[in-house]
């Protein structure tokens, strides 16, 4: 009976749950662009050569080989930029928007999307402080939202914490390297 | 045969019903999150698994932007739940072990029941194969063609008709057959 026992707690521990919708996009969009009233994508199709050196950088490549920036403008003023950015993990999905003022420093993170199982560790960790950490980071720096965590909240949320840090790194590397440095 | 479910022990044919109902009612969620993430018609699950990837065009030469308006509506708009290859390596990976691990346990029950030999391996072959019919749909799906959609859909319909048949000639057989009663 020993190894049914096994078995079945090893596919309770593997089973990937359902996505949930933890913050809607378009609500995601108005708390990292506000006062925005007009919205533009920014569809960065790479090449081999620029998607191969993203992928050095973060070990990351979009899907599909595009890079989707949104812009937000209130007139004709710039509100700041934003991306969506999936992390998969052995747990499933999560997704990452992260919103850059016009300064290109980051103006605030929200975890959208994840699993069912994965849901109360993000949410353990937001409420532990962690989307503060990323706030005023610029490309080049590091995020180190894990890190700040250990030792403040659960295991679990620290390690989803170190997920949304993979996000927004890629995030960070994508903005400065092809948000404003690829002509139209 | 000395294991024969119509004259187990009641502890033994109470164990495999309740085995029976648990896996019941996993399925009935499973095929809400089917019809929640992939859907019932080949359409849907062609759009899942192929996705974008069936007419992704080469990478450009050089990096191009396109810029277009977008609307809060845009942003709204529901996404197609799609299946990319990383996903689906770590959807096999993960669901491929728990299929095989529930074909095992029901291809048990099955070696308990009354039944022809031919009926027996037809069941347990049914039971194994309706999962690499479901996942070998998709990567085909992925790969292939769109249209090998269908096979997954049969792979799933296997899944649920392979268990219905066990989970009802079982429970007819422990339960209600004159020899199932006496036991």
């Amino acid at each position: 009976m020993n190894w049914i026992v096994r078995a079945a707690a090893i596919i309770a521990l593997l089973h990937i749950t359902p996505a949930v919708v933890l913050v809607k996009r378009p609500e995601a969009v108005q708390a990292l662009l506000p006062g925005a009233d007009a919205y533009f994508a920014r569809e960065v199709h790479l090449s081999d050569v620029d998607a191969h050196r993203l992928h050095e950088v973060v070990d990351w490549s979009p899907e599909d080989g595009v890079l989707a920036f949104y812009t937000g403008k209130a007139g004709s003023t710039i509100v700041g930029a934003l991306e969506f950015v999936r992390v998969d993990t052995p747990h499933g999905p999560i997704e990452v928007a992260v919103g850059f003022s016009p300064d290109g420093r980051i103006r605030g993170v929200i975890v959208t999307k994840a699993t069912v199982e994965m849901k109360p560790w993000v949410l353990e960790a937001v409420a532990g402080g962690l989307t503060d950490r990323y706030r005023d980071l610029k490309p080049g720096d590091t995020p180190a939202g894990a890190a700040a965590l250990a030792g403040r909240t659960g295991n679990l949320a620290v390690y989803i914490a170190g997920e949304v840090d993979k996000g927004v790194a890629r995030a960070l590397a994508a903005y400065g390297t092809f948000y404003n440095h690829v002509r139209t | 045969m000395l294991y024969d479910l119509r004259r187990a022990d009641a502890r033994i044919k109470w164990l495999v019903t309740c085995l029976l109902a648990t896996l019941g009612l996993s399925y009935i969620f499973g095929a809400l999150m089917v019809s929640l993430y992939a859907g019932f018609t080949p359409a849907r699950v062609a759009a899942t698994y192929a996705g974008p990837e069936m007419s992704m065009p080469m990478p450009p030469e050089s990096t191009v932007v396109v810029n277009r308006p977008m609307t809060m509506a845009d942003f709204a708009q529901p996404e197609v739940h799609t299946v990319d290859t990383n996903l689906l390596i770590q959807d096999t990976h993960v669901h491929v072990p728990m299929y095989g691990v529930i074909a095992a346990a029901l291809g048990v029950v099955v070696l308990g029941l009354s039944l022809r030999r031919r009926w027996a391996l037809g069941l347990i072959t049914l039971l194994f194969a309706a999962p690499w019919l479901d996942f070998g749909g998709m990567w085909l799906t992925k790969f292939l063609s769109p249209r090998l959609a269908i096979l997954t859909l049969v792979g799933g319909w296997a899944m649920g008709a392979g268990y219905l048949i066990v989970a009802a000639v079982a429970v007819y057989q422990m339960w209600w057959s004159p020899k199932g009663v006496a036991s």
